[in-house]
């Protein structure tokens, strides 16, 4: 039987090969940054919960040569500050870390093997503020130290706020590349696509000859971009899946628990891996009206 | 007496309103031109139409042209003298440097390009140089004009292997037009050209490389669809198959055009 071939040889277009490559580096950048944006976006979100939701007490510890004793006393005064705690309203609920937690808090310190029961260490209450209360700070940091003189107060904000402008900015960085990649990628698509029309300029003719409209042809190419678009994107994504994880592998290797709460969510995933077909999206629209807008200018 | 010629009047009467409601005549009373060409419309119109390439010297001048649906013309004139460029603003490839031109009464200078390419549907083009697509096969060169304008592919290769068996160039059918004789190319050409069976068709020398006992045969192709209504204008140096066939021919010299019916031949000095 007769196959029927498409009047435009797009396939042979040296520009094809191009336009391939740069799509894959463009699709693969773009999944990478994007990663990045959304995990720094689901960092910035737990870092905000815990601001809202969680405060750190801490007791100080009571110096004594006894250290049995010191011991003892600094654990009494935990225990106030946690009776207190858990008498007021607000909080849902306090609980002093244990000695294996410290332990593993401080090891990047101190080094395996220390015994925390030989050294002045903080003692340290994990406190979760109940759902949708607002607390006021500067009181419950002041009925504190008067229920317990050892103890303050700390809500990680300000140290937290200074990540969280950082991370701000990275993300704002990110994103301008996002769109950076975007733009790049569709100059390219215009620009080789217009080379193609150039290059086939005698066939188009003949096909307006013919009484095919501009649409016919944008048709033709519409179709090839969108295929390059799909293929190639399904490339970079290929390539950067295994970027990402190695990337979020090194960062869960960081200790101290700021950067591994930057996971991408279920939701992430999916967007990260249907970027071919907004990059076969993008490829086809692009094209079409280069095409459209191209051939206009000829009679 | 008096009463006898008011009766005359009255008849005149009838008689007048009669050719105004025929629109033979016009509100005033004044005849139109009751030549029987009248009631035909023209499908190319060309009035002081003048062509030229860039800056270069005009090719044609004050061309003045109605070709009137159903006609069939001969277009002559030495190489050189223009009938390539005539025929390209018939088949709308090229816009008059100035004058105007109506296409199946649309002015090409008025036109927007999707109406255009809705005419060149209508128009069926025998290309001097065929412009064939050398990618593809005779037969996807054939369904061109049928499947730009989006046609049920199974209606698409009926029409085109019957046209292709008719022009007997069946065995040739999946060949590609670099491997085909320049005759072979001319006649895949003129398929392409009336497979859609146009209204108008212009063929620039369709004859020229086909071998003498095919060109009466596609001679008679573009007679049989001028009788079915197709308007015809073929391009040609032979002069054997202008005084085979009694057409009348659009003559180009010295960048004007002269129209020369059946043996009239005044004027021409074998200038063809
Ligand atoms: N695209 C073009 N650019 C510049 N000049 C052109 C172009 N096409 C045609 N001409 C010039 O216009 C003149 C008429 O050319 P045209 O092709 O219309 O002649 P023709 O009558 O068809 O000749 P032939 O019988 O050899 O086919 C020639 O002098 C040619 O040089
Ligand atoms: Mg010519």
């Amino acid at each position: 039987m007769i196959n029927r071939k498409q009047e435009l040889p797009l396939k042979d277009d040296s520009s094809s090969l191009f336009l391939q490559v740069m799509i894959t580096i463009a699709v693969f950048l773009f999944a990478v940054t994007l990663a990045g944006v959304l995990s720094i976006n689901s960092m910035l979100l737990n870092w905000n919960q815990s601001i809202l939701g969680s405060l750190t007490v801490q007791i100080m510890p009571v110096n004594s040569i006894d250290k049995d004793k010191a011991r003892e006393e600094t654990l009494e005064h935990q225990n106030k500050a946690v009776r207190f705690l858990e008498s007021r309203p607000e909080i849902e609920k306090a609980v002093p870390l244990k000695d294996e937690q410290l332990e593993k808090l401080i090891r990047p310190w101190l080094g395996d093997g220390t015994n925390i029961g030989d050294l002045p260490v903080p003692r340290l209450i994990d406190v979760k503020v109940k759902k949708g209360e607002n607390i006021n700070f500067a009181e419950l940091a002041e009925k504190l130290a008067n229920a317990s003189p050892q103890a303050s107060l700390d809500n990680h904000k300000l140290w937290l706020n200074k990540l969280i402008r950082f991370a701000d900015g990275l993300k704002m960085l990110a994103m301008s590349i996002l769109l950076l990649v975007v733009t790049i990628a569709s100059g390219a698509i215009f620009y080789s696509t217009q080379t193609s029309l150039g290059l086939h300029k005698y066939i188009i003719e003949i096909l307006h000859m013919m009484g095919a409209k501009d649409t016919y042809v944008a048709q033709q190419y519409a179709k090839r971009t969108a295929y390059l678009g799909l293929t190639s994107g399904a490339a970079g994504l290929a390539l950067a899946v295994p970027a990402i994880f190695a990337i979020s592998r090194l960062a869960e290797q960081i200790e101290g628990g700021i950067i591994s709460e930057a996971t991408l969510s279920w939701g992430s995933w999916v967007l990260i891996l249907s970027l071919p077909l907004f990059s076969s999206l993008i490829a086809t629209v692009t094209a079409y009206y280069t095409v459209k807008r191209t051939l206009e200018k000829m009679m | 007496m008096h009463k006898k010629h008011l009766i005359k009047e009255k008849k005149y009467f009838i008689k007048y309103y009669i050719c105004y409601k025929l629109k033979v005549l016009n509100r005033k009373g004044v005849f139109i031109l009751l030549n029987k060409d009248s009631s035909i419309p023209a499908i190319i119109e060309m009035q002081n139409v003048g062509i030229r390439y860039g800056q270069g010297p005009e090719i044609l001048s004050d061309i003045k042209l109605s070709l009137k649906k159903g006609s069939f013309h001969f277009l002559t004139g030495k190489s050189g003298a223009g009938k390539t460029s005539l025929l390209s603003m018939m088949y709308l490839a090229q816009k008059p440097s100035r004058g105007i031109v109506n296409v199946f009464g649309k002015n090409v200078n008025f036109t927007n390009r999707d109406s255009l390419s809705l005419l060149r549907r209508k128009i069926g083009v025998v290309f001097q140089d065929f412009r064939l697509l050398d990618h593809l096969s005779a037969f996807d060169n054939v369904a061109l004009p049928l499947r730009v304008c989006g046609m049920d592919e199974r209606e698409v290769r009926k029409r085109v292997k019957e046209l292709l068996q008719w022009v007997e160039l069946d065995r040739h059918m999946l060949d590609t037009p670099a491997t085909l004789s320049g005759g072979e190319k001319q006649r895949i050409a003129i398929a392409r050209a009336v497979i859609n069976r146009p209204e108008l068709l212009l063929a620039d020398e369709p004859t020229g490389n086909v071998d003498n006992d095919i060109a009466p045969k596609l001679m008679k192709l573009f007679v049989e669809l001028n009788k079915l209504g197709t308007t015809v204008v073929i391009a040609t140096h032979s002069e054997k198959l202008i005084n085979d066939f009694n057409y009348p021919r659009l003559h180009l010299q010295n960048r004007g055009l002269r129209i020369f019916y059946p043996n009239d031949v005044s004027g021409l000095g074998g200038n063809i």
